[in-house]
């Protein structure tokens, strides 16, 4: 009888370690191309990775559906070459690690190339943005040197977050009292408005944002810096960036991009493509 | 967004969380059992692994554990992770959960005292029938309060997917939340985590309800 519980659990042990090998090998050649020759034919699956939380570039809309300039750019993308879109949000901290790992093709979501130069195969550029300080109205504060001793929030892993920690602006943020980091910056300006922080780095798009919904808010004249969106592929990933480069000029000569760009007011002086 | 599309986007969030919640209670109840029971086995290396695996996954963060199960098959053999992502949260929390499990299970199991085997081994019971019909009858009534607080914490506990990006309903309040400049989605997320655990408590007191054999 113990012989028989035995095997019993030994057999059980073994159900549970096959499932799991299973369960691995299946993800393993889930996404292996079939025919190198035409990878990017009809019916690719392209992969887009992006931030469900960068308004106005990718976010949830009004319809609860995947939405932003990012979104319907990549969507128009997959429908010129008859590619299949899938969406694969994920968390702006490990994007690298999701690129890297492959569950997306690329990195597109207001992604900033300035400092980022060498890191990833970059597209043309489709995007100029500028970093700005957003205060309230009434704060007194009117330039860059009026911070000193100021509380002032920023969103993790932005690059107004690496601009000011350990980019052009680290003197900058030497002469705050703090410089808080959020999670997101509708929490960061939530304490801007609750008075927690005196002002928010934010890049300018997401600023005007902001603004359109509370006037008591706005930002300072000088800026923190400007930046460049473009969309970070894997290094080997050259064919892929040649096929979406030339999408790109194809949609932005026959209007579609500036079509899409009238979806979202607030970042459509920004859009760089077809001008 | 109007109300009623945030509330049936965030229902679809539900769902999702739902199917965690299920799928993670289907996997670790059974293999709780199994370990709690592997954790007792006369060979030792058996129960060294088996308590070395109850240790990591007691004494680090659930969090971690997701993203080592996420990641880890890239990190380790250079796989494509492509469609990784709920399996990998599924594992992470069955194996996370199922160490627990064991050890209410091993605590309800030891409860039991060694006369009532003898008494079996007396009456001409088997080891197999000894376990099945004396003891895991009434270990089943002493675990239930520590077994339905668990099933709680991991309802609460199905937000940590969104370290994955998977979009179950606290991923879903907190994009919704950036996008719609409002505190209103992590309300609703409020109401369905207590719903759901309420309906749990309800369900949980039926079943104990049920054992009140012995009495």
């Amino acid at each position: 009888m113990k012989k028989k519980f035995t095997v019993l659990f030994i057999a059980f042990t073994m159900i549970f370690t096959m499932l799991a090998f299973a369960a691995c090998g299946g993800s393993g050649g889930g996404a292996a191309p079939a025919d190198e020759g035409d990878k990017y034919g009809e019916g690719f699956v392209f992969k887009h990775g992006f931030d469900l939380d960068y308004e106005p570039y990718s976010f949830i809309d009004d319809n609860g559906q995947n939405g932003g300039f990012d979104v319907e750019l990549a969507q128009a993308v997959c429908e010129y070459y008859g590619w299949e879109y899938e969406p694969v949000p994920f968390n702006w901290d490990a994007k690298d690690a999701e690129l890297n790992a492959g569950s997306c093709d690329c990195i597109w979501s207001g992604f900033t190339v300035n400092g980022r130069e060498d890191d990833y195969l970059w597209s043309m550029p489709y995007s100029d943005n500028t970093q700005k300080i957003m205060v309230k109205k009434d704060s007194g504060i009117t330039s860059l040197a009026d911070l000193a001793g100021k509380n002032v929030g920023v969103q993790t892993a932005t690059s107004a977050y690496t601009s000011l920690t350990e980019g052009d602006q680290k003197e900058l943020k030497d002469t705050f009292s703090d410089l808080k980091v959020y999670e997101t910056y509708t929490i960061a300006i939530t304490d801007l408005n609750a008075g927690a922080i005196d002002a928010v780095a934010v890049d300018v798009t997401r600023a005007q944002d902001a603004m359109a919904e509370d006037d008591g808010l706005t930002v300072l004249d000088e800026d923190l810096g400007s930046e460049i969106y473009a969309i970070g592929f894997r290094k080997d990933e050259q064919e892929l960036c040649d096929k979406i480069n030339a999408a790109l000029e194809a949609l932005a000569a026959d209007g579609t991009v500036a079509k899409i760009a009238d979806n979202y007011p607030t970042i459509k002086e920004y859009i760089t493509l077809g001008k | 967004m109007t109300l009623s599309t945030m509330l049936s986007t965030m229902g679809a969030g539900m769902i999702r969380t739902c199917l965690i919640f299920v799928l993670t209670l289907v996997g670790s109840l059974p293999l709780g059992m199994i370990v709690a029971l592997l954790r007792k086995s006369r060979f030792a290396p058996v129960r060294g692994i088996i308590s070395v695996y109850i240790s990591i996954m007691r004494d680090t963060p659930l969090m971690l554990q997701l993203l080592c199960w996420y990641f880890g098959p890239f990190y380790l053999f250079g796989w494509n992770i492509g469609s990784w992502r709920f399996p990998a949260i599924i594992v992470g929390f069955v194996l996370n959960y199922a160490a627990y499990f064991a050890e209410i299970y091993r605590g309800g199991i030891e409860s039991i005292p060694a006369g009532q085997y003898e008494a079996a081994e007396v009456l001409g019971y088997s080891k197999a029938q000894t376990f099945i019909r004396i003891i895991l009858p009434q270990v089943i009534k002493i675990i239930m309060p520590s077994v339905t607080n668990e099933v709680i914490t991991l309802v609460k506990d199905t937000s940590l997917a969104f370290t994955l990006a998977y979009q179950e309903v606290f991923s879903l309040a907190k994009q919704i939340s950036a996008s719609q400049t409002s505190f209103m989605p992590f309300l609703i997320a409020g109401i369905f985590y207590f719903v759901a655990n309420y309906i749990v408590e309800i369900v949980m007191k039926r079943i104990e309800k049920s054992l009140d054999y012995y009495k």
